[in-house]
């Protein structure tokens, strides 16, 4: 005897679902209003101890040593721009991977999986309310930033967000990725702190990747973002780049092409491996 | 014939069925430590990528021959910016750590929805933060010994001055650390928003006590704030006890202020937990999440 689904997924309920998931985050996140004051001071609190060491490090308030590396000593417009950018990588290393823990400690991913709609629809639903606050809270950051340290982007910023693009899609390939390590491990916390802090770190979002030791170059050429932050860099605040911006924002392409499809490759297998040995409601 | 019923709590409340209740939280919270064996990779990794980050920064911001470097050992008169950026960040990281793990052993039981039946226990109800203390001193203690291992090893940082003197500055701070964090945690029974204000907290100590930079650099008025922070002294008394050999009489201008710091945060830590119970109880907000 055939099984058959007495729901008929299409695509309009497919977005219906999206709509509904956002939607509910987006009540979750007004209902403790005080997050939502804290997502856009926090960056802020992150680069004040930074804006004072490139005090300590200036002569006449230019860092004449970030220049050296970076083309510009406008050190913290460079440290703006990767905290803003920064914030995007986190939303979806926490939109993803740790929507998973939430919904396992609450007791929900059992019921939301035997809902009829694709398992990365929900993960991708999950970091759409997240998107839209973390959009809103980084331009205001960057307002607030921008009035006590300085920001001074001189580029084009339409390129600069055409650039982010393709290295936003190709977040969301690790972001899969990632998922499902947080399914198998069951813990999200460190494995979310350590890895986006770490990505971050090696992608260059507070520092040139020219001035890592020359062991960390390498690492961090292979890491996508780094393309991401050089390029978007580049093209509005005319630092020096590794490549020359079109080869980067080539890579960036492939690299979205790459990520997308190894991590909606690696999830679906742990998901359906986490399925069979019958762990997905343990937390 | 009328009869009265006094309601009588059927346990019978002792000393020795605290500590029993004491022992009870530390096993599962040691039971709960071990079951989620990432904690290694944490232990490991975080001391030594947290600073890491300030000192690749240091290293851009130094430039590529060094001058950057010069005007920041003029102006600090440290000799060993790695050791000197790794005593504060470790610090922050102690204060942050102490928030997340004590300031939210009462959230996630009110998440987990244990915490009703739990405060229905006839015990002494302060056990259960202090029980969630015990594993957590012994877990910092072995972060600061790794954070000390690998900056020691692998980046060659070398003290010059006594072990015993960090150790006796780091002791004298734990009432102010942890009174702080007994206070948050009965805070945010209450208020739910427990994240924005670990965010918070540690926000004023990133900024304030000059985790990466000497104080002198702020604004007056920061500088002023800064002398209201346990942290700023904690972070002053170790590196001078590291860096410069002081010994207790010249650390005793920290020591002090973090010793009255420390009773003041465990007053008003107990005092905060009291009333925020009671106030919990009454409104009902104690289910709530």
């Amino acid at each position: 005897m055939d099984t058959q689904l007495l729901s008929q997924p299409s695509f309009a309920t497919k977005l219906r679902a999206l709509y509904v998931i956002a939607r509910k985050d987006w009540k979750v996140f007004w209902r403790y209003p005080l997050n939502a004051v804290s997502n856009i001071f926090q960056p802020i609190i992150w680069v004040t101890p930074v804006y004072f060491m490139g005090q300590a490090f200036s002569t006449n308030g230019q860092a004449l040593g970030f220049a050296q590396y970076s083309g510009s000593g406008d050190y913290m417009s460079f440290i703006l721009l990767g905290t803003a950018l920064s914030n995007f990588i986190l939303t979806v290393f926490w939109g993803m991977g740790y929507a998973l823990k939430e919904d396992m400690d609450t007791g929900v991913l059992e019921s939301n999986w035997l809902t009829p709609i694709s398992r990365l629809h929900i993960l991708v639903g999950r970091t759409l309310t997240s998107l839209l606050t973390t959009t809103i809270t980084s331009l205001i950051m960057l307002l607030l930033a921008g009035l006590m340290f300085g920001f001074h982007p001189t580029g084009n910023a339409l390129l600069a967000f055409l650039a982010a693009i393709p290295m936003l899609v190709g977040l969301y390939g690790f972001g899969f990725a990632f998922a499902a390590v947080v399914l198998m491990m069951r813990e999200a916390n460190t494995l979310v702190d350590v890895s986006s802090f770490l990505v971050q770190g090696l992608s260059g979002a507070n520092f040139p990747v020219k001035s890592l030791p020359y062991w960390l170059i390498p690492v961090s050429m292979m890491l996508p973002l780094t393309y991401g932050f050089d390029a978007v860099r580049g093209i509005l605040l005319k630092t020096n780049t590794l490549f020359p911006i079109y080869v980067e924002v080539i890579l960036l392409v492939v690299f979205m092409f790459v990520m997308l499809w190894f991590g909606a490759w690696i999830f679906n297998r742990v998901e359906r491996k986490v399925r069979a040995l019958g762990t997905l409601g343990q937390h | 014939m009328e009869t009265s019923l006094t309601p009588r709590s059927l346990g019978q409340r002792g000393l020795l069925s605290d500590i029993q209740a004491f022992r009870a939280i530390l096993r599962r919270e040691w039971t709960i430590f071990r079951r989620y064996p990432s904690w290694i990779i944490a232990l490991l990794i975080w001391p030594l990528i947290f600073p890491m980050m300030y000192i690749l920064t240091g290293r851009a911001l130094s430039g590529v021959d060094g001058s950057g470097l010069a005007v920041f050992t003029k102006l600090t008169g440290a000799t060993d910016f790695i050791g000197y950026v790794v005593i504060g960040t470790t610090v922050w990281m102690w204060q942050n750590i102490v928030l997340w793990d004590v300031g939210f052993a009462l959230r996630n039981e009110q998440m987990r929805g244990t915490l009703e039946s739990n405060w229905l226990s006839p015990t002494w109800r302060f056990s259960y933060l202090l029980g969630h203390t015990g594993p957590q001193i012994i877990s910092m203690a072995m972060f600061v010994l790794i954070t000390a291992v690998e900056f020691g090893f692998i980046f060659g940082v070398r003290l010059n001055g006594s072990v015993w003197m960090i150790a006796l500055t780091m002791l004298t701070a734990i009432p102010a650390i942890y009174g702080l964090g007994f206070a948050f945690a009965s805070l945010v029974i209450t208020v739910k928003e427990a994240n924005a204000f670990v965010f918070l907290i540690r926000g004023l100590v990133m900024i304030f006590c000059g985790i990466t930079f000497p104080i002198s650099l702020l604004p007056s008025w920061m500088q002023a704030v800064a002398k209201w922070m346990p942290q700023s002294y904690l972070i002053h008394a170790m590196r001078e006890a590291a860096f410069s050999n002081a010994g207790v009489a010249e650390l005793s201008s920290d020591l002090i202020p973090l010793l009255l710091f420390g009773t003041f945060w465990l007053i008003v830590g107990y005092f905060t937990f009291l009333w925020m119970e009671r106030r919990a109880r009454q409104t009902g907000a104690i289910g709530q999440y």
